[in-house]
């Protein structure tokens, strides 16, 4: 492949990265698996690259290939290091933006979306991302009515991690 | 909880993660790793799937144990068999690289999993395919030591030994001997096979299921 697509692509990954961080904090437990998994989407998402053609947004095909690696294509790293350390790092929130219950309040909540299965996190994932139902039907295979029914169970199943 | 998941949401969209940013040349870096994704692993174990049992008939020890064949009779039988085993072979590898080719990333979640699964059973139904081929094979064989009247000439080099020993007991011995052997080695690839795939493919399954289980 040739040097100017290789530098288009990886100065838009480096632009974008942030979206791949995200994901990778999602589905994995600690640093070594963190990294692990953003190398095998880096070499997903650049086997695809001659694919896109740019009929969308970078960051929008880039949720598609880091999803699919992420909950089909990685395998998971059997070793599980604890995790709380972490978490608490991958997390901080700073103390100053908000009071404290809703600094609990937080950090709960990722503790709990932490918890969830990989397709409801998945969801959850785009959710946060401000994908609309449509967006995340079409990225997982699903109908739009089924992807609004699944993000109700999990709302409860949230609920019931956070308040057991 | 929607409050507290829009909280999360707002929250989620302003944060830089904590984790170090990567630059330039670290991301150049990672393009040319080598991919370690199961798609990967499914298309090596494959192939080895496909190449190792013939590769067997290379050792010169294999060769000398397909004498045997000659000796006992059903050597012609045997050739039609493996006539047909190599053509089937050849569908199943034809087969497997259409499905493989179709796997793409950039398809959605479920269709991906499919596409993974279909191309594992491809597999999967060829190894069930040789499997039942070294059965019939074994199952040839004994009924050539049965036929055959002079299944001591098959052992030269045990002559002096088997001279004691009757026909009749020898030819069950025998028959025996490669029934147990065949079952063994056929239950022994059989547990290899699923076993890796198991492993292999437990985490795509139980996604494959929970998407599924939404679309009913």
């Amino acid at each position: 492949m040739n040097k100017e697509l290789e530098h288009k692509f990886v100065t838009e990954l480096q632009d974008n990265q942030n979206i791949v961080h995200k994901v990778c904090t999602l589905y994995t437990n600690d640093r070594d698996s963190h990294n692990d998994l953003f190398q095998e989407i880096t070499i997903q998402l650049w086997k695809a690259y001659p694919k896109f053609r740019g009929e969308a947004k970078f960051s929008t095909w880039m949720y598609r290939v880091a999803l699919n690696t992420a909950i089909t294509l990685y395998r998971k790293n059997k070793r599980r290091i604890d995790t709380a350390d972490y978490e608490s790092i991958i997390f901080k929130i700073k103390a100053d933006e908000y009071d404290e219950t809703e600094e609990l309040q937080l950090k709960l909540m990722y503790k709990a979306v932490k918890q969830l299965n990989d397709v409801d996190k998945a969801l959850v994932f785009l959710y946060l991302e401000d994908k609309n139902y449509t967006e995340i039907s079409e990225t997982l295979g699903i109908t739009e009515v089924n992807a609004r029914v699944k993000m109700n169970r999990i709302k409860t199943k949230l609920r019931t991690i956070l308040n057991p | 909880m929607t409050d507290e998941l829009e909280l999360l949401k707002k929250d989620w969209q302003k944060k830089e993660f904590n984790v170090p940013k990567l630059s330039y040349e670290d991301i150049h870096k990672m393009i040319w790793k080598k991919s370690s994704s199961i798609v990967k692993w499914i298309l090596i174990i494959s192939i080895l799937e496909f190449t190792l049992p013939h590769l067997l008939y290379l050792l010169p020890s294999m060769r000398e144990g397909m004498e045997i064949y000659d000796k006992i009779g059903v050597s012609k039988y045997l050739l039609i068999i493996s006539v047909f085993t190599y053509a089937v072979a050849f569908y199943f590898i034809f087969q497997f690289y259409k499905r493989f080719k179709e796997i793409s990333v950039l398809d959605n979640s479920k269709n991906l999993m499919k596409k993974i699964i279909k191309t594992r059973k491809t597999v999967k139904h060829y190894v069930i395919f040789s499997l039942s081929m070294i059965m019939v094979t074994i199952i040839i064989m004994i009924i050539g030591v049965y036929l055959n009247d002079n299944i001591i000439s098959a052992f030269p080099e045990l002559k002096g030994s088997l001279e004691n020993i009757s026909q009749e007991k020898l030819k069950i011995t025998v028959m025996l001997s490669i029934g147990i052997f065949g079952v063994i080695l056929t239950l022994l690839m059989g547990v290899i096979y699923f076993l890796l795939y198991g492993l292999l493919l437990r985490k795509l399954k139980k996604n494959y299921s929970e998407l599924r289980h939404l679309a009913v």
